[in-house]
C-alpha cells in the first residue's frame, strides 16, 4: 500500500506542523462541541412540536446528524484541504513541485494536506451515531452494518471525486478558488434527511451536488430504509464518477504541462 | 461630510468593478444565503403540515413569509467583517489603512451598502419567485411597512457597528474562529434564524430580550408580518437605539485599545 | 552632524534617544514545554531600535543601511505612526507620529516594497481615485500630479489593466505612484526595489531622484541595493542591533570602515608565492589579486614592483557592500 504511507507521511508532516499548538486542540474541540450543540438544539426545537420529521423520528434524524458530522469530518480532515491546496498551486505555479514526484500526482494532490483536528469532529459524529443507535434499540444485524460501510465508502468516494472535478477546473478557469466553499454551505442541507425537501431541491442535492450519497443514504442503511435499486445505484455511481473524475484530472494536468511548457 | 460622501461613491465605484472580478463568489455567497433560510423554511412547513397546518400561531403561509423576509432583513444587515479583520491584523493589511487620514470605518460601511446595493435586486428576485413558490403572504398595516425602513436601517447600523466593533478582538488573539463561531450561534438561535423566536423555550426567550440579536433580525421580520402591535415596535425601536448607543460607545473604546496594542506590538 | 543649536522644529525629522523594545515569549516544541506555555510563557526583551538620534534637513535623501532585524523598518514604521516608540523623543515635520493625526498623515507616506496598497483585482487607477478622496488632493492637483507621475515612471496604460496582470516591476511603479498623489512632504520607502531587475532598480532610482529634485520632498530610504544608496544617498545611516553605528557622508563611511586595500597584479606568465606581501584572495592566467592592509598599501606595492615582472598593477577599493558586510561583522563579535 504505497499510498497509505504516502498518506502516512504527509501525516507526520501535518502532525509535526501542529505539535507547538496544543490549543488548537482544544479551540476545535470547542468549536465541534458548539456545532454539535446548535445542530442539536435545533432538533430540540423542531421535535418538541412533532415527533415525526418526514417519516424520520428523533432518534433516526440524530443517527443521520451523527453521519453528518462523520462525514463532514472526514471531508475537512483529508479531501478538501488537499483540494483547496490544488487550486492555489495551480495559482502560483507550485504544482510542479508536486508532479516532479516519482509517485501518482493524483494520490500526491490528495492526500497532500491534512487538517489533524478535525477528527474530533469525526469521533463526536460517531459518538453521535452509537447513542442514536442504542437509543433507536434496534439490533443492527451484520449485513445492515456491512450496507451502512459501502454506503458510507460509496459516499466518500462520490464526494472525493466530485470536488476533484471542481478543483481539477482550476487547470482551465484560474479564479475557482471559492469554487469549494458551494460545497460548504449546501452541505449544510445535509443535516436533515433529504425526503423532506420538494422535488427539484432534492433532485439537486442527490445529483448536481451530490450530498444525500455523504449523509441521507447511509444513513438510511441504518435505519432500514435503503432498498436494493438506491444500493446499487450508489454503488455505480461512486464507480463511474470516480473514473470520470480520474480522466478529468489526467486531461487537465496534459493541459496544465502543455501551458506551463 | 461632503468628503464622506465623496468617499462613498468613490468605494462604490471600486466594490462594482471588484465585484465584476468575482462575479462567481458572488453566485457562491448568494446560495449560502438563501439556502440557510430555505432549509428552516422547508423543515417548519413540514412540522407545520403535520400537525395540522400550524405551529403556535405560524400557520404553513405564515412560516414561508417569516423566513422569506428573514432572508431580506439578513440580506440587508450582514457584514463579513468578522472573518475579514483577521486576515488584515495578521497579514498587516491594516498598516495601510491606519496610514490614510480616514477613519477606516468608512470605507467598510461604504464597500458594504455598495456590495448589498448591487446583491439587493437578485434577493428580492429569489424572494419573489419564493414567495410565490410557497404561497407567502404578508397583511401588515400601513403604519409597519412605514416604520419598517427605519426599523431595518437601523438594524443594519447596530448590527455593523457591533460587528465591526468584535472584529477587532483578532488585535488581542490570533484565534478569533472561536470567538466568531460562538457569536454566529449565539446569534443563529437568540435573532430568530431557526425558528420564530415564540416558538423557543420560555427561558431562551426571556434570554434573546436582554440582548441585541432580536432586534436586529427578529423584530423588523415581525414587525413587516404584522404581528407587532405599535406598543411593542415602540419598545423595539427603543432597544435599537440603545443598542446602537452602546455599540457605537464600545466600538470606539475598544478601537483606540486596539490600535495601541497594534502600534505597541508592531505588524 | 553636531547642530544642537539648531531649532528641532527646523528638522523634517528630529530623533533623540528612539528606542523601541519588544517583549517576546518564546515558543518551544514539546509536550511538556507546550503545556508550560499554556501556563507560564518565558519572555524576553528584544531591543529593536536602542537608543538612536539623528536629525534630518528639508530636502534630504538620506540612505538607512543594515542587515535584516537591524531595526530599520521599525525605525521607519515609528517615524510614520504604525508603532508606537517605548522611549525617545521623536518628531516628524513638527508632528508626533504616533498620535496619527489627518492633518500629519496627509503629509507623508510609506511605501513598503512587500506591502500593498493597490487592489488586487482592479486597475491601479481607481485606487488613485480612491485616494484622490481619501487625501482630499483637489481635481486639478490631482490631475496634473497623475500626469507628471505617468511620465516619470513610464506609466502609460499600466494604470488601466487589472493590478493583477502587472508585473512586480510596473506593481512597484504603480505602488509607488499611489503613495505618492497627494505630494507628501515626507517620504519613507522600505526597500523599494526589492525582487526587482537591474533595468527597472534603475528606473525607480532615478525616479525618486528626480521627485527629490521637483517637489523638495525629504526621502528617508532603506534597501538592500547598495547601488540605490550609492545613486540617491549623499548622507547614510548605518544600523545594527537596533544601535547607529555611523551617520554622515557616504565617501566617509569608506574612509572610516576600511582597513584594507586590494591590489590587483598581472605578471608576466609566472606563477609567483605571493602570500609574503599579502593575502591571496584570487588567482587567474597570471592575474592574482591581493588583499593588503591599507598603511601598508603603498609599501607593498613598491616592492611588488620591484621584485615582480610586473605587467600591470591596479590598487581598488573594496566594494562598499565589502565594507558594510565587514561593519557588520566585527560587530557581531
Amino acid at each position: 500500500m504505497s499510498y497509505f504511507r504516502i498518506f502516512l507521511a504527509f501525516l507526520r508532516v501535518n502532525i509535526y506542523g501542529e505539535t507547538a499548538y496544543r490549543i488548537n486542540f482544544i479551540i476545535q474541540l470547542f468549536q465541534s462541541l458548539l456545532n454539535l450543540g446548535m445542530t442539536l438544539g435545533g432538533l430540540a426545537i423542531i421535535f418538541t412540536y412533532t415527533n415525526l420529521l418526514g417519516g424520520w423520528q428523533p432518534n433516526e434524524v440524530l443517527a443521520l446528524v451523527g453521519v453528518y458530522f462523520l462525514i463532514g469530518g472526514i471531508i475537512r480532515l483529508i479531501i478538501q484541504p488537499g483540494m483547496e491546496q490544488l487550486i492555489e498551486s495551480v495559482r502560483d505555479g507550485t504544482l510542479d513541485f508536486r508532479l516532479t514526484k516519482p509517485a501518482d500526482a493524483q494520490a500526491i494532490v490528495s492526500l497532500q494536506r491534512v487538517e489533524i483536528w478535525e477528527i474530533l469532529e469525526i469521533i463526536l459524529g460517531l459518538g453521535v451515531l452509537i447513542y442514536a443507535l442504542v437509543k433507536l434499540g434496534e439490533i443492527i444485524g451484520v449485513l445492515q452494518a456491512a450496507e451502512f460501510v459501502l454506503m458510507l465508502t460509496a459516499g466518500g468516494v462520490i464526494i472525493y471525486s466530485f470536488f476533484l472535478i471542481l478543483s481539477t477546473l482550476s487547470f482551465w478557469f484560474v479564479r475557482v478558488e471559492n469554487i469549494l466553499v458551494i460545497f460548504q454551505s449546501v452541505y449544510e442541507a445535509g443535516r436533515w434527511p433529504v425526503s423532506l425537501y420538494p422535488g427539484w431541491l432534492r433532485y439537486g442535492l442527490t445529483f448536481i451536488i451530490p450530498v444525500a450519497f455523504a449523509t441521507t443514504i447511509p444513513a438510511e442503511a441504518l435505519t432500514s430504509r435503503l432498498n436494493w435499486q438506491t444500493l446499487v445505484g450508489a454503488i455505480a455511481l461512486s464507480i463511474v464518477l470516480f473514473i470520470v473524475s480520474r480522466i478529468f484530472w489526467k486531461t487537465g494536468l496534459k493541459r496544465y504541462s502543455g501551458a506551463s511548457a | 461630510m461632503k468628503h464622506l460622501i465623496q468617499l462613498y461613491v468613490q468605494q462604490f465605484k471600486t466594490t462594482l468593478a471588484m465585484m465584476f472580478q468575482y462575479r462567481a463568489s458572488l453566485v457562491i455567497w448568494t446560495i449560502g444565503q438563501v439556502l440557510e433560510p430555505l432549509v428552516y423554511l422547508i423543515v417548519w412547513l413540514v412540522v407545520a403540515k403535520s400537525s395540522g397546518g400550524s405551529v403556535g400561531s405560524y400557520t404553513t403561509t405564515d412560516f414561508a413569509a417569516y423566513f422569506i423576509v428573514l432572508m431580506l432583513v439578513n440580506q440587508v444587515t450582514y457584514t463579513w467583517i468578522m472573518y475579514e479583520f483577521e486576515h488584515r491584523v495578521r497579514e498587516g493589511v491594516l498598516s495601510v489603512a491606519l496610514l490614510k487620514p480616514v477613519h477606516p470605518i468608512h470605507s467598510d460601511i461604504a464597500d458594504n451598502i455598495s456590495s448589498k446595493i448591487i446583491t439587493l435586486p437578485i434577493m428580492i428576485t429569489i424572494a419573489i419567485i419564493f414567495v410565490f413558490a410557497f404561497h407567502a403572504s404578508v397583511a401588515p398595516p400601513l403604519w409597519a411597512i412605514l416604520v419598517f425602513i427605519p426599523v431595518l436601517l437601523l438594524a443594519f447600523s447596530v448590527r455593523f457597528v457591533l460587528e465591526w466593533t468584535l472584529a477587532q478582538a483578532a488585535f488581542w488573539t490570533t484565534r478569533v474562529g472561536a470567538i466568531n463561531q460562538s457569536y454566529f450561534v449565539a446569534f443563529l438561535f437568540l435573532s430568530g434564524q431557526i425558528a420564530p423566536l415564540t416558538l423557543l423555550p420560555h427561558p431562551v426567550q426571556i434570554l434573546s430580550l436582554l440582548l441585541p440579536f432580536r432586534w436586529l433580525i427578529s423584530f423588523p421580520v415581525e414587525l413587516l408580518l404584522g404581528r407587532l402591535t405599535m406598543v411593542e415596535t415602540l419598545i423595539g425601536l427603543g432597544a435599537q437605539f440603545g443598542w446602537l448607543i452602546v455599540s457605537i460607545i464600545l466600538l470606539r473604546i475598544v478601537w483606540r485599545a486596539g490600535v495601541k496594542v497594534y502600534t505597541a506590538v508592531g505588524a | 552632524m553636531s547642530k544642537e543649536k539648531h531649532n528641532p522644529m527646523a528638522y523634517a525629522i528630529h530623533v533623540r534617544d528612539l528606542s523601541k523594545f519588544y517583549v517576546v515569549s518564546q515558543q518551544e516544541t514539546g509536550t511538556k514545554a507546550a503545556f508550560q506555555n499554556l501556563v507560564h510563557r518565558r519572555k524576553t526583551e528584544v531591543r529593536a531600535v536602542d537608543g538612536i538620534s539623528f536629525d534630518i534637513e528639508p530636502g534630504e535623501i538620506v540612505g538607512f543601511l543594515g542587515p535584516n532585524g537591524a531595526g530599520k523598518t521599525t525605525t521607519l514604521k515609528m517615524l510614520s505612526g504604525l508603532l508606537h516608540p517605548t522611549s525617545g523623543e521623536l518628531s516628524v515635520l513638527g508632528y508626533v507620529p504616533s498620535k496619527r493625526e489627518a492633518v500629519f498623515l496627509r503629509q507623508i507616506t510609506l511605501v513598503m516594497g512587500q506591502r500593498n496598497q493597490l487592489v488586487w483585482d482592479i486597475p491601479a487607477e481607481l485606487t488613485f481615485e480612491l485616494n484622490q478622496v481619501i487625501y482630499r488632493i483637489p481635481r486639478d492637483s490631482y490631475r496634473s500630479m497623475v500626469t507628471e507621475l505617468t511620465e516619470l515612471l513610464d506609466l502609460g496604460s499600466l494604470l488601466k489593466k487589472p493590478v493583477r496582470n502587472l508585473s512586480l516591476g510596473e506593481r512597484m511603479k504603480c505602488e509607488i505612484a499611489a503613495a505618492l498623489l497627494h505630494r507628501p512632504g515626507v517620504v519613507f520607502l522600505d526597500e523599494p526595489t526589492i525582487g526587482l531587475d537591474v533595468t527597472m532598480q534603475q528606473r525607480i532610482r532615478t525616479f525618486i531622484a528626480e521627485y527629490n529634485q521637483r517637489s523638495g520632498a525629504t526621502v528617508l530610504l532603506t534597501s538592500h541595493y547598495m547601488a540605490d544608496v550609492a545613486a540617491l544617498c549623499k548622507r547614510v545611516l548605518v544600523i545594527h542591533h537596533g544601535k547607529l553605528l555611523f551617520d554622515g557622508e557616504l565617501s566617509g563611511l569608506l574612509q572610516q570602515f576600511t582597513s584594507h586595500k586590494t591590489i590587483i597584479i598581472q605578471l608576466d606568465n609566472c606563477k609567483a608565492n605571493l602570500s609574503n606581501y599579502g593575502e591571496v584572495k584570487s588567482y587567474e592566467d597570471g592575474r592574482y589579486t591581493l588583499r593588503v592592509p591599507k598603511a601598508e598599501t603603498a609599501r607593498v606595492t613598491e616592492r611588488l614592483l620591484a621584485e615582480l615582472p610586473v605587467i600591470d598593477l591596479l590598487v581598488e577599493e573594496p566594494p562598499i557592500e565589502e565594507v558594510i558586510a565587514r561593519v557588520f561583522a566585527q560587530e557581531e563579535k
